[in-house]
């Protein structure tokens, strides 16, 4: 709940000391965040009785003096221009204006000017500038975030925007928790030593008194670390709840849309999946598909008995006990139809895609080792017409990835095969991602083939043998908790910013993923909170990718780097 | 968690620009007066609270910025809002006499039992009024307008159908504790005696007279204990039922929790894709109505056939 809920106390403190009706009106970023921790039932027990974007306000002209307006912003340049338009004919009877982060000395001086009528009551920073999609999960929903792929000399306004609103994001998080971190980045990247020593310069110079909060014996850590230092787990195919919808379906901002979906009933056809608010799916976000099958089973079950039991009301205390239970039923009914259309349309395209063959080579390229009886599986599935053509970019993606040095031959020869069979394949993807994420870029230890702890580690696990061949795969993201936990995070690898240094482990711990995150790696950090070591880890990223939103971001940026005159 | 207020560095600006604009806008207050009337003129055609208002706030003016009245609705909403408060505190009284009339007493309990059935009734009538005057909540204005109006009714509804909950939740309590106050005692003697009386009649019919002197007396009795009985049990039930049509016409306008439309983001992609509805139904209803026209001249001229016909028909007929 921590992230959840400090956004959640954010939100009602601002509508706490304000009586009678009001209007809250937000812009396209606030919206995400304030609608995944606060719902509308809740918004209106607050006499909060009229909800809208910033933009569409200034079309009418009708006065509401009755409503008390409370803004809740971004303090970017537009919503400021918005907010003047707005104060110099105001439509409401007083103003209560929050930002979501810092504001410019100058952008107050601006809002005061068009205060003639003096309808502003209150001007506020509140700290509520990330989206908390799970309890230890949050993003930032960033645009463009395929920038981060390039030098900066190719667009260096637009990364310098893209820096910006990342350095907000982890500055509102930690303000929210009321903590200034030791921070330190890997080493490998430049755009994480950026994002990394700005936030350090605006923690502990620019605004050293709004960070300097009490201090604790051992500072919490913030860790930037990029993307491309694991490009594998997000182009693989996901068989856990949580993951696995966002990767066939798409989950964004906690809701799925299943609009294109066939016929569905209306209120199926945009569906909200809250750990938050689902005790069914928070119980079963992170179990694999198996399981998830027997338990939607077991509670399918449980609601027909409860509905037979309603068909048979004899007595009139039936009747009664019926109208009582009425609004719990019916909630029951329509979460249970949820999951049961989810698996459906999941089980549905796992068959067309034909993704339980495709993943095992895909797990076997991703932990075990063997080169030639990958490059025989995986010329196999491109041979196989059934296999989608992402599915065929993917694979071998994944075999570059890992064999990018082992037969150059061979590898070619794959390129060849995919660029005949995939008429919408852009040439020279794949050799983008390994110019971008390849052998030479990466810091840590992708395979477990680097460190001889890890490679006996590795050994010791195919003795073992595998409990699930498809769940496999431990994103990199467990090894850096894991020798942060320990205190083992090499200085080489991850370099603290300035003068920061810390002795021992850290207590609490936020890491950042430059590039965007995956559900994957988000159940791994609940695994690991869950397993009370003693640290708490949160993270966080620009987006929530799926190997979908991952492929688009590098076709973007190899789209931009050909066409710059910058970039050799 | 961490906020930091802006507001006296923005007053502080804000009252330095007024000061800076204060001389320049006495030396402009000759030019300001035909603009004031112009302005007021414009706003009396586009207020949308029309009878309620004699004052409109026009942006113009430069004073402190005059609240102006909320649309009628708002009078008709704060109504309900006062009854279901007052319900609330009856339903509090509700439950104290509850408690006393389940008390052992050595009165009659026909008192509690009047001041129960009184208190029920009210709440029950409170509740069923304020219903329906919510689902009559007049809707005129702008869509923004109706939509407050609709987020009012939901607001409301949602505390109607607690408290409608609420009361069934206690009168079932109430009716089962009652239920087995007055079993308790008279059941295992009713049954015993059914039992016996009939295998005595059986073998026996005109011995032991007194006895069935006795058994008489008891039936007359436990028949008037299950007659009273039968009529509380038959008041609760009534109520219950009316509380179970109040809760349904409510559930239309109740959000269910944890839905998609429990979603504020998708409530306000609604909005527009409503009003973008509106348009398309607008459209639509216009070509039907130019088709209307076509349908009413078909109409006509197959009637005139029909005339037609049937004087045929006559004149053959007459010739």
């Amino acid at each position: 709940m921590v992230l959840v809920s400090a956004v959640r106390d954010y939100i009602n403190r601002m509508l706490q000391d304000i009586s009678g009706m009001k209007v809250l009106i937000l812009d396209s970023h606030t919206v995400s965040i304030v609608s995944v921790a606060y719902s509308q039932s809740e918004l209106l027990q607050k006499e909060v009785f009229l909800v809208e974007l910033v933009d569409s306000i200034s079309k009418s002209n009708e006065s509401m003096s009755h409503l008390k307006a409370v803004f809740f912003l971004r303090p970017t340049s537009e919503n400021i221009q918005h907010l003047r338009r707005q104060l110099a004919s105001p439509r409401f009877g007083e103003y209560h204006l929050f930002f979501s982060n810092l504001l410019k000395d100058t952008q107050i001086h601006i809002l005061a000017d068009s205060d003639e009528q003096e309808v502003v009551q209150q001007v506020q920073e509140f700290y509520a500038d990330f989206v908390a999609i799970d309890t230890y999960h949050f993003t930032l929903n960033v645009p463009s975030n395929h920038i981060y792929m390039l030098p900066a000399v190719v667009d260096p306004s637009n990364l310098q925007h893209f820096c910006d609103r990342v350095v907000d994001g982890i500055a509102a998080i930690f303000l929210a928790l009321k903590r200034r971190p030791i921070i330190r980045y890997q080493r490998t990247s430049d755009i994480a030593k950026r994002i990394a020593q700005e936030t350090a310069k605006l923690m502990y110079q620019q605004e050293s008194g709004l960070f300097d909060f009490r201090r604790t014996e051992i500072s919490p850590l913030l860790l930037v670390v990029d993307r491309r230092d694991d490009p594998v787990t997000p182009l693989l195919n996901q068989w856990t709840y949580q993951a696995m919808v966002h990767e066939l379906i798409g989950i964004q901002d906690n809701k799925v849309d299943l609009r294109n979906i066939g016929k569905l009933p209306q209120d199926q056809q945009e569906v909200v999946l809250s750990s938050e608010q689902d005790a069914f799916f928070k119980a079963n976000m992170y179990e694999n598909f198996g399981d998830i099958g027997m338990n939607i089973k077991q509670l399918v079950d449980e609601f027909q008995q409860i509905a037979k039991s309603n068909q048979n009301i004899q007595t009139i205390e039936d009747m009664a006990k019926f109208v009582d239970n009425y609004p719990e039923y019916r909630k029951m009914q329509g979460n249970v139809s949820k999951h049961v259309t989810l698996v459906t349309e999941m089980s549905k395209i796992v068959e067309e895609r034909k993704l339980m063959l495709v993943s095992q080579t895909e797990q076997d390229l991703a932990c075990n080792g063997g080169q030639v009886t990958a490059f025989e599986a995986v010329t196999n599935l491109l041979n196989n017409e059934r296999i989608s053509d992402i599915d065929r970019l993917r694979l071998v993606m994944l075999y570059a990835l890992r064999y990018e040095k082992e037969s150059p031959v061979q590898l070619m020869q794959l390129f060849n095969k995919l660029a005949s069979q995939s008429p919408k394949y852009k040439p020279g993807l794949v050799q983008f991602l390994l110019k971008q994420a390849g052998v030479d870029k990466r810091t840590g230890d992708l395979y477990g083939n680097r460190d001889l702890l890890n490679i006996a580690r590795n050994m010791a696990r195919g003795l073992k043998g595998i409990e699930n061949v498809y769940t496999q795969h431990q994103p990199l993201l467990f090894q850096t908790m894991e020798s942060i936990s320990k205190g083992r995070l090499k200085d080489v690898d991850y370099p603290f910013v300035g003068n920061h240094f810390q002795q021992g482990r850290p207590q609490e711990v936020v890491i950042f993923i430059v590039g965007g995150t995956t559900y994957e790696e988000s159940r791994s950090v609940a695994l690991q909170n869950a397993s009370n070591s003693g640290i708490r880890f949160i993270l966080g990223g620009s987006v929530v990718l799926n190997s979908k939103r991952f492929l688009k971001d590098l076709e973007e940026a190899q789209r931009i780097a050909r066409s710059s005159p910058a970039v050799v | 968690m961490a906020t930091r207020n802006r507001t006296v560095i923005y007053r502080k600006h804000r009252d330095a620009v007024k000061s800076v604009r204060a001389p320049l806008s006495s030396s402009a207050s000759g030019s300001g007066g035909p603009v004031i009337e112009m302005a007021s003129l414009l706003n009396s055609n586009r207020s949308s609270y029309a009878p309620l208002s004699t004052e409109d706030p026009g942006p113009s003016s430069r004073d402190a910025f005059t609240v102006g009245l909320p649309p009628a609705w708002v009078d008709d909403s704060e109504e309900v809002a006062a009854n279901i408060q007052r319900a609330r505190v009856k339903m509090a009284e509700l439950t104290k006499a509850h408690a006393k009339a389940l008390m052992p007493s050595f009165g009659d309990g026909k008192e509690d039992q009047r001041l129960i059935e009184a208190l029920t009734l009210e709440i029950t009538d409170i509740l069923r009024r304020s219903g329906k005057r919510l689902q009559k909540l007049s809707s005129s204005g702008s869509a923004e307008d109706s939509n407050v109006r609709k987020n009012v009714q939901r607001s409301l509804a949602t505390d109607l159908q607690n408290l409608s909950m609420d009361l069934r939740r206690k009168q079932s309590t109430y009716l089962k504790r009652l239920q087995k106050q007055k079993e308790g005692p008279e059941g295992v003697d009713l049954e015993m005696n059914f039992s016996g009386n009939k295998s005595r009649l059986e073998d026996d019919e005109f011995d032991d007279m007194s006895l069935n002197e006795h058994q008489m007396h008891k039936l007359k009795k436990s028949e008037q204990f299950t007659v009273e009985r039968e009529r509380e049990i038959n008041q609760v039930m009534q109520s219950v039922n009316e509380l179970a049509q109040i809760m349904k016409d409510l559930s239309v306008l109740v959000i269910d929790q944890g839905t998609i439309v429990d979603r504020i983001d998708y409530n306000i992609q609604t909005v527009a894709v409503s009003v973008e509805e509106g348009l398309k139904q607008l459209q639509k209803a216009e070509r039907t109505q130019k088709k209307g026209g076509m349908v009413r001249c078909a109409t006509v001229l197959v009637i005139m056939c029909f005339v037609l016909l049937v004087l045929l028909i006559l004149k053959e007929i007459l010739l």
